[in-house]
C-alpha cells in the first residue's frame, strides 16, 4: 500500500499548515517533543538501571517500575502527539526520509516491547523473575529507546 | 569583547574542520540533545517528587541523592559537547539572542539548582517521608521546571534565523543580538 496520497494529505491538513505557516509555533512544538523525549528517557533509564541493579538499589524495583511507568505512558503522549504535528507540517519530505522510517519502525517496535512485554512481566513480583531475564530485559529497553531518540535526531540531518 | 572572542575562536582551523565535518558535528549535536534523556530525565524526576507528582512513597532525599550522579554525568556531557557546538560556530552564535537568553537561562537555572540542595539539605530531615516538600522547595523545583522549558526551547531556536544579524532588525533586537556593523 502506497503511503503517498496519506502523507501529501497530512502536509494540506490543518495541522500542517499550522506547523508550515507559523515557525514559532513549529519550534514550540519541537521544544515539547524535545522535553518529553526527555522525560521519557528518564523514566526508561530509572526503571531499567534499577532492574540492573545500578541505580536507587535500596529503593524496591516494582515501586521504581511502577511510579515511572505513569509518567513513561504521559511523556510517550506528548511525544507522539507533537510528533504528529512536527511530521504533518514537513510530511512529504519525511515520506522520503530513509531515517523518518527508521524512527517510526524503533518507536513502534519500543511501544510493543513496553506494552506487550516489558510491563505485563514487571507486574509480577520481580524476585520471581530470573536476574538473566530482567536484566536482558532492561538492556534492550534501554537500546530500543536510544535507537527511537538517535534516528530522531537524524531526521534533521538528512 | 565577545565578538572579537568569537572572531579568535573562529580563527582554528579546528572550529572550522568541526564545523564542516558533517559526521563529526552531527554527532557532537546529537550527543547533545540524547543526553537531555539523562540529565534532563533525571532533573525531572527529582522535580516531580519534591512536588508530590512521583515516587511519592520513597524519601525525598534517597531520590535526590541516588538520582544526582546520573544527572551530573549528563550535564557533564552537555557542558562539553555544548562548547564543542560552539567552538564549531563561534560568530554566529555569540550573535544569537537565542543563544544569549539561554545562557542567562543557564545562569538563574544553576542559582536555583544550588539554593534548592541548600534548603533541602538544611530541612529534609524534618519532611524527608512527606509526600509533598515544603512550598520553599516546592516553588524551587516548579521554577527548574520552567527553566529548564525555556533552556531547550531557547537552545532549539538556535536553529533559526529569524533574529540573525544579517537580517535587517530592530534597534533593541540588534543591540540585544550583540550585532556588530561591519
Amino acid at each position: 500500500m502506497d503511503l503517498l496520497p496519506f502523507f501529501e494529505w497530512a502536509e494540506t491538513s490543518l495541522l500542517g499548515t499550522i506547523g508550515k505557516t507559523y515557525g514559532g509555533v513549529y519550534a514550540i512544538g519541537q521544544s515539547l517533543h524535545l522535553m518529553s523525549l526527555a522525560l521519557l528517557g528518564g523514566t526508561v533509564l530509572i526503571t531499567d538501571l534499577r532492574l540492573m541493579n545500578l541505580l536507587l538499589r535500596d529503593v524496591p524495583s516494582e515501586v521504581v517500575a511502577d511510579n515511572a511507568h505513569k509518567w513513561f505512558k504521559f511523556a510517550l503522549t506528548v511525544v507522539i502527539c507533537t510528533g504528529i504535528f512536527m511530521a504533518a507540517a514537513v510530511a512529504t519530505r519525511m515520506y522520503y526520509n530513509p531515517f523518518y522510517w527508521a524512527k517510526m519502525t524503533a518507536l513502534l517496535a519500543g511501544i510493543a516491547f513496553v506494552f506487550a512485554i516489558k510491563r505485563p512481566l514487571l507486574k509480577r513480583p520481580h524476585d520471581s523473575i530470573h536476574p538473566v531475564v530482567l536484566k536482558s530485559m532492561a538492556l534492550a529497553s534501554m537500546v530500543i529507546w536510544f535507537s527511537v531518540g538517535a534516528t530522531g535526531r537524524w531526521i534533521g540531518f538528512s | 569583547m565577545l565578538f572579537d572572542l568569537a572572531q579568535w575562536v573562529d580563527s582554528f582551523e579546528l572550529s572550522t574542520r568541526l564545523h564542516e565535518s558533517y559526521y563529526m558535528y552531527n554527532w557532537v549535536e546529537s550527543t547533545h540533545v540524547l543526553t537531555l534523556m539523562l540529565s534532563l530525565g533525571m532533573l525531572f524526576v527529582i522535580d516531580l517528587r519534591m512536588l508530590g507528582w512521583a515516587f511519592t512513597g520513597v524519601p525525598a532525599s534517597r531520590i535526590a541523592a541516588r538520582l544526582n550522579l546520573p544527572m551530573m554525568i549528563g550535564f557533564t556531557v552537555m557542558i562539553v559537547t555544548g562548547l564543542l557546538l560552539f567552538f564549531a560556530v563561534p560568530v554566529r552564535t555569540t550573535q544569537s539572542i537565542w543563544f544569549r537568553i539561554k545562557f542567562l537561562l543557564l545562569i538563574v537555572a544553576a542559582i536555583n539548582a544550588w539554593l534548592f540542595h541548600k534548603r533541602m539539605n538544611e530541612s529534609v530531615s524534618t519532611w524527608d517521608h512527606d509526600a509533598v516538600a515544603p512550598k520553599r522547595l516546592r516553588t524551587g523545583a516548579a521554577l527548574s521546571l520552567g527553566l529548564w522549558a525555556g533552556i531547550v526551547t531557547t537552545g532549539r531556536l538556535i536553529a533559526y534565523d529569524w533574529y540573525d544579524c544579517y537580517r535587517v532588525q530592530s534597534d533593541l533586537i540588534a543591540w540585544a543580538a550583540g550585532c556588530m556593523v561591519e
